[in-house]
């Protein structure tokens, strides 16, 4: 590095030429970029379109004969009884030797299942489910990322002795029971949640781990959004359905796709930079754990459910040809009306359900690419800038199969869930400062300490959290447990758009002030709220809540 | 846990692995860069240089890291080289302080005081605490200070001076520097309230606040080490949740390497 530059300046120069650097692997073959010394700085090279996009398996829960050993303990659990599981699982956490790219080489990274992401669980409310997860990790990794590990389903409603909670961390050959009740919160349909995701949480571990592979989807349905297009319910939202079950695809039309950035060595292998405590960015963007993959569609109707997989980056994600979707859900959360929308954007850990419809774009088109049209130069926030279609980033290959629309009986409704009314009365208004003390994250000028209570909760209360942030970054912070609703948005009432949504991830850009609604029902124990910038939740980003009676 | 079999030991026994790791992608010659700036850069051939570049750290072909060794000393006067004699082969937490500081610099330092108290019988060995400071805080008076804090002759306690440049190098490479402050970015005069944690066999790497409560960095520490072999502490392990069970008849599977 020259010794003149800052090391901020450098690696916002560098960061921009890999960025370069992935644009000119999607366009052409210029990436011999000779930087002197023989000396390169990104990844090596990944020509595009080379393999289908994958997907995950489904989750399959053991035979009806098939008992858990040891047995599980009802006493752990909150309302286990209440909410008896009908469906059990036994999952692994094991090492995994993966490729993104053929060119690339076998990495190992840390799986649930054996795969990146991890399996896909098919979920719906009203069936309780027990999840056991085994840590067979060996006991100590070579280079990034941990052995130990601690599930957190994103953003389920769970109990806190199931949630993932930081410090319930356990090691290789340990293992820990989940109980997913599958309720709504409050009973309340209208707090139904629909795509979800499974990930790790162990404490100061969380972005190494992730990074390494530890997530997956979790997709919940209920009567209303039944994952069946030809559903006969005369209510049922009847979108396009068909979630892949790994390499089976055929008459599917439910894609959920994960995004994530990575770094690769010389040769091909997975490595992170885990210095940097702003945020980790990589010169290689990721769909479903690939390098940029291709996606055979037909001319009809597709639902994406579009998830920032993190560690660092954000994304503005569009069509290359400008064509405009339906956006439905916000962080899985089924809006009151879809929107139409030209893009979405996502901080890390927000998702976005759209539905495309491939019979509206224009006869002889048969390429079409999912664009991120975000620039991102350092880890800890985007830039303001929106790159031109052109010098965009390349996700997704579509290849448009046919000439002419095909038999579609999906649809987008007019209305979808409204939000339930916030009547639980407000007690307390807090304040939630996202802000940087001596280079570390703090929230209320405070690092993370587990035996520390931050804010102590009423269970079945309201509160109203101003959320303040300040300086040169942005924080996408999450809320465990429950959603929220929106109500101001730098001090401007919140009634349409986007944000009028149930919401679990809020990312706050520079200067940022939003107002939401709280509450938190049914459960009690040690929640956390914390900035899913993984690196900067690492470093300390992070509150306790404790729900009370 | 420790009636688990350790089957991969990794801090005393993890030299066949990281041979494996050796044989198996890398061709002779052939390293790669990492550390501070963190961004994979790889040097082949005849081109590459004997030292990793200011601020980063060489990537062995085995998985560990290679830091440069600038010259410091310690509060004794010894002569110290940075990677040989504090990273190679070591478990260390990494703090800079300085001795004068009245503010923050004092109340990291009564953390991490409390912290190595914590660790009690693991500090020295393998366990090793440093503090680096500036060229203006001589050895005596760094003596003086660990004098002070009723740490100087306690187990693997190091107080650590040089020049300036020596000190911006190590800055750098263990990623001290504040994302607000743009251009004193490896100043050595920026008070970053971290702690860099590191496990060099294994390239384990870790940090949180100097600020943290001292159970949170003595925590830090100890999960740097393999899970078979994590010394248990009453402090430490308090912090965690309880709910998890054994896997009967668990055997720790050897961890993968790489393959093309």
């Amino acid at each position: 590095m020259p010794p003149h530059l800052s090391r901020r300046r450098f690696l916002g120069g560098t960061a921009l030429s890999t960025g370069a650097f992935a644009i000119w692997t999607q366009r052409s073959k210029a990436e011999e970029i000779d930087y002197g010394a023989g000396v390169d700085f990104g990844s090596p090279p990944s020509p595009p379109w080379v393999e289908p996009l994958a997907f995950a398996r489904h989750g399959v829960p053991l035979p009806p004969w098939q008992a858990l050993t040891p047995a599980v303990n009802p006493g752990a659990h909150q309302r286990y009884e209440e909410f008896a599981p009908v469906k059990f699982y036994d999952m692994q956490v094991s090492e995994t030797l993966l490729r993104p790219h053929p060119a690339y080489a076998l990495s190992p990274h840390t799986t649930y299942q054996r795969s990146v992401p991890g399996i896909t669980f098919m979920m719906r409310y009203g069936e309780p489910v027990l999840c056991r997860i085994r840590n067979n990790m060996p006991s100590s990794l070579q280079g990034f990322g941990h052995p130990d590990c601690i599930t957190h389903v994103h953003n389920g409603h769970h109990a806190s002795e199931s949630d993932g909670y930081p410090m319930d961390f356990y090691s290789p050959g340990w293992f820990r029971d989940h109980h997913w009740p599958n309720i709504y919160a409050g009973g309340d349909w209208r707090e139904a949640k629909g795509t979800l995701w499974y990930h790790d949480h162990r404490e100061h571990y969380t972005a190494q781990n992730t990074y390494r592979g530890l997530a997956g989807f979790f997709l919940l349905f209920d009567h209303l959004d039944s994952g069946r297009e030809d559903d006969p319910n005369p209510d049922a939202f009847r979108l396009p359905s068909g979630v892949p079950d790994g390499p089976r695809t055929k008459g599917c039309y439910d894609i959920p796709l994960v995004f994530t950035d990575r770094r690769y060595d010389k040769e091909g292998r997975l490595t992170m930079d885990v210095m940097n405590m702003d945020g980790h960015l990589g010169d290689r963007l990721l769909v479903n754990g690939r390098i940029q993959p291709f996606f055979e569609v037909e001319r009809r109707k597709y639902r994406f459910r579009l998830l920032d997989g993190g560690p660092s980056r954000f994304y503005r994600l569009a069509l290359s040809n400008g064509m405009p979707f339906s956006h439905i859900a916000n962080d899985g959360n089924m809006l009151p009306v879809p929107l139409l929308t030209d893009h979405v954007t996502l901080g890390v850990a927000e998702r976005a359900d759209i539905v495309v419809d491939f019979s509206q774009v224009p006869a002889g088109t048969h390429e079409l690419y999912l664009i991120n049209r975000m620039l991102q130069q350092e880890g800890h926030r985007p830039e303001d800038d929106i790159l031109p279609v052109a010098d965009s980033y390349q996700l997704l290959k579509f290849i448009i199969r046919s000439e002419t629309g095909v038999p579609d009986p999906s649809r987008v409704p007019s209305t979808l869930r409204p939000l339930p009314e916030r009547s639980a009365p407000v007690v307390r208004t807090r304040e939630i400062r996202l802000d940087r003390s001596n280079g570390m994250w703090t929230i209320n000028n405070r690092v993370f300490d587990p035996a520390r209570v931050d804010i102590e909760f009423k269970r079945g209360t309201a509160e109203i959290w101003r959320l303040r942030t300040s300086g040169g970054w942005a924080h996408p912070l999450h809320i465990h447990m429950e959603e929220m609703q929106v109500l101001t948005y730098n001090d401007e009432p919140v009634t349409g758009g986007p944000l009028h949504a149930r919401k679990d991830v809020f990312s706050l850009y520079q200067g940022d002030e939003m107002d939401i609604y709280v509450r938190f029902r049914d459960w009690l124990g040690n929640y956390a709220l914390h900035c899913h910038n993984t690196v900067h939740e690492d470093h300390a980003m992070m509150a306790r809540i404790l729900i009370v009676p | 846990m420790t009636a688990n079999p350790c089957r991969d030991p990794g801090t005393d026994a993890s030299a066949s692995r990281r041979a494996a790791l050796r044989t198996l992608l890398l061709p002779a010659g052939v390293v790669a860069f990492g550390g501070g700036a963190g961004l994979s850069r790889i040097a082949a051939g005849a081109s590459q240089p004997r030292e990793a570049p200011f601020g980063q750290a060489r990537i062995e072909s085995d998985g560990t890291r290679t830091f440069r060794n600038v010259e410091l000393h310690d509060q004794d006067g010894r002569r110290v080289r940075f990677h040989d004699d504090l990273v190679r082969d070591r478990i260390f937490a990494a703090t800079f302080g300085y001795a004068l500081c009245p503010g923050i610099c004092r109340r990291m330092a009564d953390n991490m005081r409390a912290a190595s108290e914590l660790l009690g019988p693991i500090m020295g060995d393998p366990v090793s605490f440093y503090s680096f400071s500036l060229a203006e805080d001589t050895p005596s008076r760094l003596r003086e200070e660990m004098e002070r804090r009723g740490i100087y002759g306690r187990p693997g306690w190091r107080y650590l001076t040089g020049p300036t440049e020596a000190i911006r190098e190590i800055r750098w490479s263990f990623g001290f520097y504040d994302a607000g402050e743009e251009d004193t970015l490896g100043s050595p005069g920026t008070h970053t309230a971290m702690v860099r944690f590191g496990n060099h066999r294994l390239d384990s790497w870790n940090s949180c606040p100097s600020l943290a409560p001292p159970e949170t960095i003595a925590a830090s520490v100890v999960w740097l080490f393999p899970s078979c072999r994590r010394p248990s502490l009453p402090a430490v392990d308090r912090l965690r949740g309880s709910g998890a069970q054994r896997i009967p008849g668990f055997v720790p599977p050897a961890p993968l390497v790489a393959q093309r």
